[in-house]
């Protein structure tokens, strides 16, 4: 691999404000590099300077060693392609005639359209699924059509390098796998680097090899997704909390926005929380707690279950139990030593039986001690212990503990303990 | 589909070349002295080197000869020559400007060049310059405007299409203003200032046409090379960057060619109005945006609507001529109106 692509100190503004500050990148050749980053936070005006749109105030660009602003633009059209983020065209050129209009960096000023420059057009759009719309007007194509159409014609310059402004940002879901898709592809089998900004940090996940994080005109963070996308760098850019979560189907991982980030607070503020968790119930809220940093424990589990392996992959402290035995005392004694460590008792919409009653008996107790409980759910329909669970859980609530339906619902709440 | 396409594109202007071809054998016989359209084939015919032998004119009085050669035929080729430069700048600048309003004189030509003529007119430099002071002037107010605009609309290195507009604008007002303070001042020569805003092709010989033929023709093949960056600039400056083109260089070429092109023309005709709007839209609407083929049509048919328009202007109201401009706003009008109406798809 070598460096196709290389920013020194690129800096670059709009009168006096000053929108890229001092960016310094190297981009190897063939990589797909997503750009992501809040508005405003110069993503596009980053790309702008990249195709030569706009000149640095300060800073260079180097393309295959080469200082870009030095580049003819019909040279510089041949190796570097923009799809820019409108696509709108006022007038009805036919879809075939915008895909040629990709190879005029390659035509002498003479010289017509050859039979090369219409087998590339066609290529290019039956790479992009557009050859179909080839006799109709721009005008009147779709969103989504119109961009895989700008795409096609992007594609025709034959580029090594491939810039996109939101490519998906007008794309209905299997038309935004299909572009990322396609972009893999090229980028895979002809070492063509794509630079793409990306509004959904999920899709940026999911396709990208490198990400670089921007913030107020720099470089917050950058590396793999998995390095630069955490909840961490996300909540610092974004002022927002997210859970990443390893995502089997891609083998790559989601980004799940919950709350806005009173920045600053968080980090101060790491607490204990104990779950009365089980069949999952917890999975969801152990990842998250444990991600935003604070200190997790479960119980009483049933060893096996499924809240109770992911709690063992934590690393969590738990009280446990052999399944199908009912909790044992020394079980609840330790779950007891748990419950009065932490700050905050949570309770989740488990089914309550003869078995694991004493849980919801334990929280009642501590929370007579004082300890904050939150309820998940209402009860009905997971009491078998003949109205006991319910009473608990009618005292729990009699006596100050909250309650809320869904789980996602909990977390800007826990910043109240 | 794609051959079909370009071969039926192509096939237009053939249709347009033939069409303006016979309009102005045609108009070779339309005037008081009646010469039959086989009488004019035959009067050209003989006039081409080495076929010419084959036909005999013997037939024809002397008179015919002169009639057709020196004095019908300049003002045909002259006005071809003017529809064709004023289609071709219009196609242009809309182009250009990407605005369906944009006509040859938007960016203040025709007021700098109206200008131009009443100072002439009113000071009587043809006293001076006899039959040239007019285009001379006219020429020098077309040019010194498109300078004045462009210092004026330019932001450094650069120059934003809108400051061009505004500032044509803008400075056409101006210059109107003062034509029409000239004129009070000055109403001995009122109608003939206000008969050379009308724009004619009455009187005009062979000489009109060397001067304009050569500035005309280059100009109009300038633009036409032009074709495919103007295609790209129609998606913006952005995309015509990307697209290999530079824009700033675009834009002025294009700028000072076109200005050029119809300084030239109004010179030697006025200010004819109306063709430079209306062809170049009713031609999109046949052939579609692409210059390199709306470029051509527009200018084959801008010369044939001149042609036949200054035609009709000329024999209309015998012997009184009727200021072609006129003629060209009263069938352009109502015939582009039916266009609009009848192809709503948008046509621009």
């Amino acid at each position: 691999m070598s460096t196709h692509l290389a920013m020194e100190k690129l800096a670059f503004r709009y009168g006096a404000h000053q929108v890229l500050k001092e960016l310094s990148l190297k981009v190897e050749r063939g990589v797909f590099l997503a750009i992501v980053g809040p508005n405003g936070s110069g993503k596009s005006t980053l790309l702008k300077n990249l195709s030569a749109v706009l000149t640095p105030a300060k800073g260079k660009v180097f393309l295959d060693g080469e200082d870009l602003y030095r580049i003819g633009p019909k040279a510089l059209a041949k190796k570097l392609a923009v799809v820019p983020q409108d696509t709108t065209v006022q007038f009805p050129f036919t879809v075939e005639e915008v895909v040629l209009m990709g190879r005029m960096p390659h035509q002498e000023r003479f010289q017509g359209d050859t039979e090369k420059d219409f087998k590339i057009v066609q290529q290019s759009m039956e790479r992009t699924n557009t050859w179909h719309l080839r006799e109709r007007n721009i005008t009147e194509l779709s969103g989504g059509e119109r961009q895989r159409v700008i795409v096609a014609r992007a594609l025709a310059q034959e580029p090594q390098i491939l810039l996109l402004d939101e490519p998906t940002a007008h794309l209905d879901l299997q038309h935004q796998m299909e572009l990322l898709n396609l972009l893999q592809g090229l980028k895979n089998e002809g070492q063509v680097t794509i630079l793409a900004v990306f509004h959904d940090l999920n899709l940026a996940a999911q396709f990208s090899e490198f990400v670089i994080l921007l913030h107020q005109g720099k470089i917050y963070a950058s590396g793999t997704p998995a390095e630069v996308l955490t909840p961490a760098n996300l909540a610092a850019v974004y002022g927002m909390e997210v859970v990443v979560i390893p995502n089997e189907l891609t083998g790559r991982f989601n980004i799940i926005p919950v709350a806005l980030t009173d920045i600053g607070a968080t980090a101060a503020a790491k607490k204990k929380f104990h779950l009365i968790c089980g069949g999952g119930t917890g999975n969801f809220l152990m990842e998250q707690l444990v991600q935003q940093g604070h200190q997790v424990s479960c119980g009483v589990l049933n060893i096996g279950d499924s809240d109770w392996s992911k709690a063992k992959a934590l690393g969590l402290p738990l009280a446990e139990e052999m399944p199908f035995a009912g909790i044992q005392e020394e079980s609840y004694k330790k779950n007891w030593g748990l419950l009065l460590g932490a700050q905050g008792i949570i309770v989740l919409p488990i089914p309550f039986g003869p078995g694991n009653i004493g849980n919801l008996r334990q929280a009642l107790e501590a929370h007579r001690l004082g300890k904050k409980v939150i309820l998940v759910g209402e009860i009905d329909g997971r009491d078998f212990t003949n109205g006991a669970a319910a009473a608990f859980y009618q005292e729990l609530i009699k006596g100050g503990a909250k309650k809320v339906f869904q789980t996602f619902e909990l977390l800007p709440l826990l910043r109240e303990f | 589909m794609e051959a079909n396409s370009r071969g039926k594109k192509k096939g237009i202007l053939l249709t347009y070349g033939i069409i303006l071809i016979i309009v102005m054998i045609f108009c070779l016989t339309v005037g008081p002295a009646k010469i039959t359209f086989k009488a004019a084939l035959a009067l050209l015919w003989a006039k081409i080197p080495g076929v010419g032998r084959l036909v005999s004119i013997d037939q024809y009085p002397s008179t015919y000869l002169t009639i057709i050669y020196d004095v019908r035929m300049p003002r045909i080729i002259l006005a071809a020559l003017v529809g064709g430069a004023l289609a071709a700048v219009g196609t242009t600048f809309q182009g250009l400007f990407k605005n369906p309003m944009a006509d040859p004189y938007i960016i203040g030509v025709s007021s700098g060049a109206a200008l131009g003529a009443t100072i002439a007119m009113v000071a009587g430099f043809s006293k001076i310059a006899g039959v040239w002071a007019l285009p001379i002037a006219a020429f020098s107010g077309a040019i010194l405007t498109t300078v004045l605009v462009y210092q004026i609309a330019r932001v450094g290195n650069k120059l934003p299409i809108f400051n061009l507009l505004l500032s044509g604008v803008a400075l056409s007002s101006f210059m109107t203003a003062i034509m029409s303070f000239l004129m009070i001042l000055n109403s001995r020569e009122l109608s003939q200032i206000i008969y050379w805003t009308l724009g004619s092709f009455s009187g005009r010989d062979w000489s009109q046409v060397q001067v304009a033929a050569p500035i005309i023709l280059l100009g109009i093949g300038v633009l036409w090379f032009f074709a495919r960056e103007l295609n790209a600039m129609l998606f913006g400056e952005e995309t015509a960057r990307h697209l290999g083109i530079d824009p700033e260089k675009v834009k002025k070429i294009l700028l000072v060619v076109a200005a050029t092109t119809v300084a030239g023309a109004v010179a030697v005709s006025g200010t004819i109005g109306f063709v430079g709007l209306i062809v170049p839209h009713t031609i999109r609407l046949l052939t579609g945006p692409d210059h390199r083929i709306l470029l051509p049509g527009a200018v084959l048919a801008g010369s044939i609507f001149m042609v036949a328009t200054d035609t009709f202007a000329k024999v209309a109201l015998s012997p009184t001529e009727i200021p072609v401009g006129i003629i060209t706003a009263i069938f352009g009008g109502p015939f582009f109106i039916y266009l609009l109406r009848k192809g709503k798809t948008g046509v621009f």
